[in-house]
């Protein structure tokens, strides 16, 4: 498997970039939402912690993407009208905003709780602002709504890719499959004809 | 020295010599405290008693008859976080329902290498009684004296934090205590 990215698909590392993300953001969200609801116990403290220690997590790796992103090639667009491109774009724009959004209100709710912030139990992070109780709960309702927001763009981000896969037949999809193989030989040129 | 302080020292002197074979009993008055730090996932956190009482002997000169004999409430302890001060008082943590007040008692007061006084006594909490020492700083003043102690402790020793909460991955065995008490004679 290629470390960078070629013409026909994505390089194993922007593909364990774009897997490892995807499973940590989304099994985080859902860890999350199922152990709010969890009496107040040692575990509890214990499971949320872990929760900060995954999101601080998808923080660093964001920004590892970026520069990977900013130095790797990409392989061309696959043949789409150009509304679709724009869609597809603006999709992946609200995705790396989340990506970055959800980690920052999460740090910034638990700085203005008061809570302390350990990684993994081996170092501990400043608080982004002052303890503040009001502004603790904005974060709080922001941060679950920004989970909320980012299941609504996954939707279409999933929804576009299903639809090049099954419908369209090209390679997007394939070409960020963990083992998945180019159907063709040549790519296809980025054209605004459908 | 100005001779009106040098007068006055005289005075001093001897209105206090015919009590200096003896501890002076101190009462605690305004301006007090009593407190603890903990820590928790890595990051230390500060508490103190609202309500707790002392009754101090203390002479510098003759430690020999020196005593404290110290009561606390266990369920005033506040450290600036609800559910932090909501747990503390449950039967996971002091079970203050149990256990109303801690008591700490000298058995005798000793020097250390370093020429600090050190409080040797026992502490009663949680219906737990082990020894624990408090490194002592009195500072005589006009109104009475300035006693300082610190020392530290297991919470594990005591019981504090039963069950899951025994984790110290997540709460340190270990606590700081520390007294800063106004001291008004008896």
């Amino acid at each position: 498997m290629p470390l960078r990215s070629d013409a026909t698909r994505w390089s194993t590392i922007t593909k364990t970039f774009h897997w490892t993300m995807a499973l940590l953001i989304l099994g985080n969200g859902f860890f999350a939402l199922w152990m709010d609801g969890l009496k107040p116990s040692m575990e509890k403290i214990n499971m949320f912690a872990l929760h900060k220690s995954i999101g601080l997590t998808v923080l660093a790796l964001f920004f590892l993407r970026l520069v990977w992103r900013l130095a790797d090639r990409r392989p061309p667009e696959d043949a789409a009208p150009r509304w679709q491109r724009v869609a597809a774009q603006v999709v992946h724009g609200f995705l790396y905003l989340l990506i970055v959004a959800l980690p920052l209100t999460g740090w910034a709710f638990n700085s203005a709780h008061g809570y302390p912030l350990q990684y993994f139990k081996q170092f501990n992070l400043p608080a982004l602002v002052e303890k503040n109780d009001a502004l603790s709960s904005v974060f709080g309702e922001v941060h679950e709504y920004l989970f909320w927001f980012l299941i609504l763009v996954l939707v279409a981000h999933v929804g576009g890719a299903l639809k090049h896969h099954l419908i369209d037949r090209d390679d997007t999809l394939r070409r960020m499959l963990p083992f998945g193989r180019a159907k063709r030989a040549t790519p296809t040129l980025p054209g605004d004809t459908p | 020295m100005n001779p009106t302080i040098r007068r006055l020292s005289a005075l001093a002197l001897a209105l206090a010599l015919p009590f200096a074979a003896s501890a002076a009993d101190y009462k605690v008055g305004p301006g007090s405290t009593l407190g603890f730090s903990g820590k928790f996932q890595g990051q230390q956190f500060d508490g103190s008693f609202g309500k707790f009482d002392a009754a101090i002997s203390y002479d510098p000169a003759n430690l020999a008859t020196a005593k404290f004999d110290v009561t606390v409430d266990v369920a005033t302890a506040k450290t600036g976080d609800n559910d932090r001060d909501n747990a503390l008082p449950g039967s996971d943590f002091f079970d203050a329902a149990k256990y109303r007040q801690a008591h700490y008692v000298t058995t005798g007061f000793s020097k250390d290498a370093k020429g600090n006084v050190i409080a040797n006594g026992n502490l009663t909490l949680h219906g737990v009684t082990k020894p624990v020492q408090l490194k002592v700083v009195f500072n005589p003043n006009a109104g009475g004296a300035r006693l300082s102690v610190t020392g530290t402790l297991n919470r594990l020793d005591f019981g504090v934090g039963s069950g899951e909460y025994k984790d110290t991955s997540t709460i340190a065995n270990e606590v700081l205590v520390n007294g800063s008490l106004n001291l008004l004679p008896k």
